[in-house]
């Protein structure tokens, strides 16, 4: 016998930006809101010091069961983790915005695709998920990095560590100040201030650093949503108009053989780059032969992200590792390159590091130390410091950038699993060389100014902090969903946050997958029934 | 009496594998914890002197502790870009039983003495006698570390009091400080005294 599950909005997923939409309707609506989570519950915020212990003991999952048996997939997955708060339960809370020619490829730089938004359009929905998430920043040059409002709490101060970090970027005439991030700078909204623990990812012990169980547990408790975890939403199915979607079938991973059906007004899917766009290509049917939302065929297409180029630089400085490792300087020196110029632009940024200044058993000479040799070792070489460097740089999506279904590997209720591939469009193969001699001279100079030694230099061909699949856009022939998420196909059903990215940027994209979640969310409050308006 | 080795052994012919892997933990933690001393013995041996004997002591007894609280089959941190998961491997807790065992049995050849009541010289003579061979270059996890001499030194080199030893200097690296204080030179490191 089935089982139904009724409500006004029903939310797929529950990581960060379904925690943000949920908590725009929760406050500003009536709305009956159901979140489902294939996942299970995620770990108390009491458990995470014990947790975290262990984590850095033995190197331990410190979420528990954090992943759906047998969803091994074939492609680069940022994370397995799959849980009630999603992967931002375990995310390092870093927050820096887009700059303002993320959204203009084409019409700055001739390449890509433009956004159907600008910053403009998106600053106060930055400012709404900063305020939520309680982000603390420092403004930087107005130039480089503009803003509607002050940031809700101060920066993060800098380490020791980091002022003379600083001051080296300043001697190469980089301008650096505190990357924003989502961690107490004081304490906010009942949670303490951050106190240094320094792993933030991949556990905040003491819940300085948001995650979305901050937002969940207060809406549960308030009786405002209904969350159920362990429940895999498998397919999105159309009512006999083909326009509106009128359930979603899903199943209790606790009672498979009992079918869940949810019904509501609204959907909105909610699932990451990842397991949204598989949703959509899952949910085929008569009316919707390549999947809903997907007359495009664009589903699952255009995936974005970045790449980065990172090194390890050996300073005259006397550091000290280890006073807040995960906190960062940061530049938007190199994101607005004048218009018309080569597409080369990226972020930097500067840690502390102990690379090179690590323990160590043997000696140049490969001799092997005991008793007070190491530690005499450690510190002559500790008399000098270390800085990591990294840029992440623009990349382009190809359409062939892609999420497919894999005929190959299914999961245990026999649908196929995703397969991920990420591809550069041409104009960036052809200037990813360019690109990258252009960081690493630059990183050249920062060693020169600062009377450096490299001591390693990598490129990383993972492309970070994943997005698209469901890309927005004006034209439902060149885009899955418009600008406020709602799907070309379907009037009632939107796809939020990561998904509907046109690009990755340069800098870390989960405060825009915020921003662009509750600008959604401020769409469909707008859009729902006049009695369930609060 | 039956020796460690062939208690073991007569356990691995007659238990499945799994309980096997338990009981063998737990005979190897009974081991360490009821006869420390040689244990603590390497340590005097092989971490700076500045700890004394009693921080010698200390920091073997943490090396037991993790051992003890050791979990086999544990998930390991999700890998960022891969969906593969990852688990702890067996006990490293039986390894090092055998380990020291074999540094009892070298003293008592050689020197016809108790490991622990050699000179930290001879100690430290016979340890890298024992890690001939191996390729020992950066520091092992704990975990990883092919030899107990080596996994002590790894873990008493990873923690926040190491570091602190090397710079002189309160960092207290991972531990909750006020964010106040981040922005000034951290302080000198209290000499430390025999307690």
């Amino acid at each position: 016998m089935r089982r139904a599950i009724e409500s006004d909005v029903c939310i797929i997923g529950s990581g960060i930006t379904a925690a943000m939409v949920a908590d725009r309707l929760a406050r500003t609506t009536t709305a009956k809101i159901v979140v489902i989570e294939a996942g299970d519950e995620t770990v108390p915020l009491a458990q995470r010091p014990a947790k975290r212990e262990r984590f850095l003991r033995y190197g331990e999952n410190p979420w528990g069961v954090d992943h759906l048996e047998g969803y091994e997939v074939e492609g680069p997955l940022q994370s397995r983790s799959m849980q009630v708060g999603g992967l931002a339960m375990h995310w390092g809370g870093v927050t820096p915005r887009f700059s303002p020619e993320d959204f203009k490829h084409r019409s700055m730089f001739g390449v890509g695709t433009d956004w159907p938004i600008s910053y403009e359009d998106l600053d106060p929905f930055y400012q709404e998920a900063e305020e939520l998430m309680g982000v603390a920043g420092e403004q930087g040059p107005r130039e480089l990095d503009p803003r509607g409002k002050p940031f809700p709490m101060p920066l993060l101060p800098l380490t020791y560590n980091l002022e003379l970090l600083k001051q080296w970027a300043s001697s190469a005439d980089i301008a650096m100040w505190s990357q924003p991030s989502a961690k107490n700078s004081v304490a906010y909204r009942g949670r303490p201030q951050c106190c240094r623990n320094d792993t933030c990812a991949p556990i905040c012990p003491i819940g300085a650093k948001y995650s979305p169980d901050f937002t969940w547990t207060p809406l549960r408790r308030a009786n405002r949503i209904r969350l159920v975890p362990r429940t895999l939403v498998r397919r999105l199915m159309l009512d006999a108009s083909g326009k509106r979607i009128s359930h979603a079938i899903a199943v209790d991973r606790d009672h498979p053989a009992q079918p869940v059906e949810l019904h509501a007004k609204l959907f909105i899917v909610a699932g990451g780059y990842t397991w949204s766009s598989h949703l959509l290509l899952l949910s085929v049917q008569n009316a919707a032969p390549n999947g809903v939302a997907n007359s495009s065929g664009l589903v699952g297409k255009y995936l974005a992200g970045h790449r980065n180029v990172q090194a390890y630089v050996d300073l005259p400085l006397r550091l000290y590792p280890g006073m807040n490792g995960e906190h960062s300087l940061v530049t938007k020196q190199f994101m607005r390159p004048t218009q018309g110029a080569k597409f080369i632009r990226h972020d930097l940024r500067v840690w502390e590091s102990s690379v090179g200044k690590a323990p160590r058993l043997a000696d140049d000479s490969g001799t092997l130390m005991l008793g007070d040799a190491i530690l005499d070792d450690w510190r002559k070489r500790a008399q000098t410091g270390s800085a990591r460097v990294r840029a992440y740089y623009d990349v382009i999506p190809d359409r062939a950038s892609e999420l497919t279904l894999d005929p190959t590997r299914k999961n245990q209720w026999g649908d196929p699993l995703p397969r991920l591939a990420f591809r550069d469009a041409p104009e960036s193969v052809a200037l990813r060389a360019e690109t990258e001699d252009s960081i690493r001279s630059l990183f050249g100079k920062m060693v020169a100014a600062g009377n450096g030694k490299l001591l390693r230099t990598s490129v990383d061909n993972f492309q970070d902090h994943p997005a698209g699949g469901c890309r927005m856009g004006d034209d439902a022939a060149s885009s899955v969903v418009d600008s406020w998420g709602r799907t070309h196909d379907h009037e009632n059903l939107f796809v939020v946050g990561a998904p509907t990215s046109v690009s990755g940027g340069c800098a870390n994209a989960t405060l825009t997958f915020c921003a662009l979640a509750l600008r959604s969310a401020h769409e469909i409050e707008r859009g729902l029934p006049r009695s369930a308006r609060g | 009496m039956l020796s460690r080795r062939r208690f073991l052994a007569s356990m691995a012919a007659a238990v499945p594998l799994a309980s096997l892997a338990r009981r063998a933990h737990a005979a190897a933690l009974l081991h360490v914890s009821s006869e420390p001393a040689t244990l603590d013995a390497l340590a005097e041996a092989v971490l700076p002197s500045v700890l004394g004997r009693s921080g010698a002591t200390r920091a073997a007894a943490a090396f037991r502790d993790w051992g003890a609280n050791y979990h086999e089959s544990a998930e390991l941190l999700h890998g960022y870009g891969t969906s593969r998961l990852r688990s702890t491997g067996p006990t490293p807790l039986t390894r090092w039983t055998t380990q020291l065992d074999d540094l009892e049995a070298q003293a008592q050849t050689k020197q016809h003495r108790r490991f622990r009541d050699l000179s930290v010289a001879d100690r430290t003579a016979l340890v890298r006698e024992a890690l001939q061979g191996q390729r020992l270059d950066r520091m092992p996890s704990v975990a990883d570390a092919g030899h107990v001499a080596v996994a002590l030194l790894a873990h008493f080199y990873d923690s926040s009091a190491a570091n602190d030893l090397c710079y002189d200097a309160q960092i207290g690296r991972l531990t909750c400080r006020p964010l106040s204080a981040s922005s000034r030179k951290p302080l000198p490191l209290i000499k430390l005294r025999e307690r």
